[in-house]
């Protein structure tokens, strides 16, 4: 292992040293990124064809791709399965995730700026923090009945918790030095919140709405599979099961897996780099003295 | 120091003095005992529905009954809290070691990273719980899918911080002891491991909070006898309301003490013997 570390020492030396072409420089990280899946999942078809897995199991890559093809019906896309499935698993998603950050901001805005209400309510959303929104479902799952009323409850507290942290965090890292110096320079309320409290806070926020979507996403899968009654990627997963329908199984993980990286990385990624670009070093808004 | 001082002065309104502190505590006993208390007498009037929403006693009592000798079955509360502890724990000691491993070979070996760091980053995005219908099909409806889930759940994390762990770690530390002639052994044992304890700490405090979501919702879609997932989910499929808020209660409770007692513990016990390095 030490070897390898000396052998990277030198790797990084010589790359330094050698011009390369912008082709290279463009393509050869994509190369090496991709290489490895390419390999796993030739490793994966091959060790299935042979027969060294279960096929019935473990399907090979090939059949979960004609699988997933067969589902997508692109000849006839206005009635393509899988488009249904996830359609409803976002609107379901999105849903929850709009109520809860419509209630989790303001709330937690104002805890943030309240010092006694967040002395008073914190031993409470301790608690309610860790435990797990799922475990919500069977209230649900009786008061509400199956549905999708009680799959959006159940995501909207997986969401609702998270951002209500980070907003609360985010509004308590500003500091009251800054609230005070623009105070006494004659802001009114409505300046402090536009040019103080909400640049300040963002950062933090904005990696809150990330997490209560991510939370929000995953929470997704289990509510669907325990009360969905018709759509959505979880139930599709989970009824597939029913057939032992494997491949089916694997192309809804594929779609969660890609559609969650999407709304994390496209979705979010853009919504910090425009914050960044509005309030540039903002990040400097802590704390100060 | 004049300027602190003048700062303390100008922090001395929210500064708690004994009043305000008893205010406080007066205030979050309240915001737990008030609803609680509401809820109570709403359910005993007859104000709202008693079969959705039985009162917090009769909640507490049902949880008395079940965990003591006349449960259904006997210590049935008992059962459902050890066979759930028992899959986090096991999912988490697999996760732990997987994870350093893992998360080791990637951050000290250059080729290692090439190769699985790739794989890893397209399984990090899949949600947990949809291993979970395939898991229940290669396995069955056993503990060790429940404890699998566990594992998936805790074990990415955790080879994400130690590899970023590593690479925050000072090179010239491995040169020096590997200078002084030691093994890789030694090496991994002396430098290496206190090397990363910090972030293998929050690795696992991160990865049991995962770990401790996804148990609880695999034991509601594989768990046949035991559980605290198991137990609410059974309990819906009989409209036992109170089993459920009693459970609900016990898991929240739960994770309260495993996220800020028990690893608050470890986490302090730990960085006291190797302070946090360097």
């Amino acid at each position: 292992m030490p070897n390898a570390t000396r052998s990277e020492a030198a790797v990084a030396l010589f790359s330094e040293q050698k011009p390369r072409s912008t082709v290279y420089r463009a393509t050869a990280p994509v190369v090496v990124f991709t290489l490895p899946i390419i390999a796993f999942l030739v490793i994966w078809e091959v060790a299935v064809r042979s027969g060294g897995i279960d096929a019935t199991i473990l399907p090979p890559p090939s059949t979960i791709v004609e699988r997933g093809w067969m589902l997508l019906n692109p000849a006839d896309l206005g009635q393509s399965i899988l488009l249904i499935h996830i359609g409803v698993s976002l609107w379901r998603a999105l849903i929850s995730f709009a109520l809860a950050a419509l209630l989790a901001i303001p709330f937690g805005f104002f805890l943030g700026l309240n010092k006694t209400a967040y002395l008073i309510a914190s031993p409470l959303l301790s608690l309610l923090l860790p435990l797990p929104a799922v475990a919500w479902t069977p209230i649900f799952l009786v008061s509400l009945g199956q549905g999708d009323l009680t799959i959006i409850a159940v995501c909207f507290l997986g969401a609702f918790f998270p951002i209500l942290y980070s907003t609360i965090q985010g509004v308590r890292g500003i500091g009251r030095h800054s609230l005070w110096v623009v105070r006494s320079m004659g802001a009114g309320w409505l300046d402090i919140f536009r040019r103080v409290l909400l640049p300040g806070a963002l950062p933090t926020l904005i990696s809150g709405l990330k997490l209560g979507m991510a939370h929000s996403w995953r929470t997704l899968v289990a509510a669907e599979m325990l009360a969905a009654l018709s759509h959505g990627l979880g139930f599709m997963i989970f009824a597939a099961r029913s057939y032992m329908d494997v491949s089916t199984m694997f192309v809804g993980i594929v779609c969660l897996a890609v559609i969650g990286l999407l709304i994390e990385r496209v979705v979010f990624g853009s919504l910090e780099a425009v914050t960044i670009r509005r309030w540039h070093g903002t990040g400097k808004l802590g704390p100060s003295r | 120091m004049s300027v602190e001082t003048s700062d303390i002065r100008l922090e001395r309104y929210d500064l708690s003095t004994a009043s305000f502190g008893a205010l406080v505590g007066i205030g979050r006993a309240a915001l737990i005992i008030v609803p609680l208390l509401v809820w109570e007498l709403c359910s005993r009037f007859g104000l709202i529905n008693g079969f959705l929403f039985p009162a917090p006693s009769l909640i507490l009592y049902k949880l008395w009954v079940q965990s003591g000798p006349n449960g259904n079955p006997p210590y049935a509360i008992l059962w459902h809290v050890a066979y759930s502890m028992l899959r986090l724990l096991s999912g988490i000691t697999i996760a732990v070691i997987v994870g350093t491993l893992i998360g080791v070979a990637l951050g000290m070996s250059r080729r290692a990273r090439l190769v699985f760091q790739p794989i890893i980053s397209i399984l990090m995005p899949v949600p947990t719980l949809a291993w979970t219908p395939v898991l229940l099909l290669v396995i069955g409806i056993d503990n060790r899918t429940t404890i699998l889930v566990v594992f998936l759940a805790a074990v990415f994390e955790m080879i994400y911080i130690i590899a970023g762990g590593i690479e925050m770690m000072n090179v010239k530390m491995l040169w020096v002891a590997q200078s002084m002639g030691a093994s890789n052994g030694q090496i991994f044992w002396r430098v290496i491991i206190p090397g990363v304890f910090p972030y293998l700490i929050t690795g696992t405090r991160l990865g049991t909070g995962y770990a401790w979501r996804a148990l609880i919702a695999a034991e509601m879609l594989a768990a046949s006898s035991y559980g605290l997932g198991f137990m609410i989910y059974d309990a819906s499929e009989y409209m036992n309301m109170d089993v459920i808020y009693g459970g609900v209660m016990l898991i929240a409770v739960l994770g309260y003490l495993l996220e800020n007692v028990l690893i608050g513990k470890v986490e302090a016990a730990t960085t006291e013997k190797w302070g946090s390095t360097q």
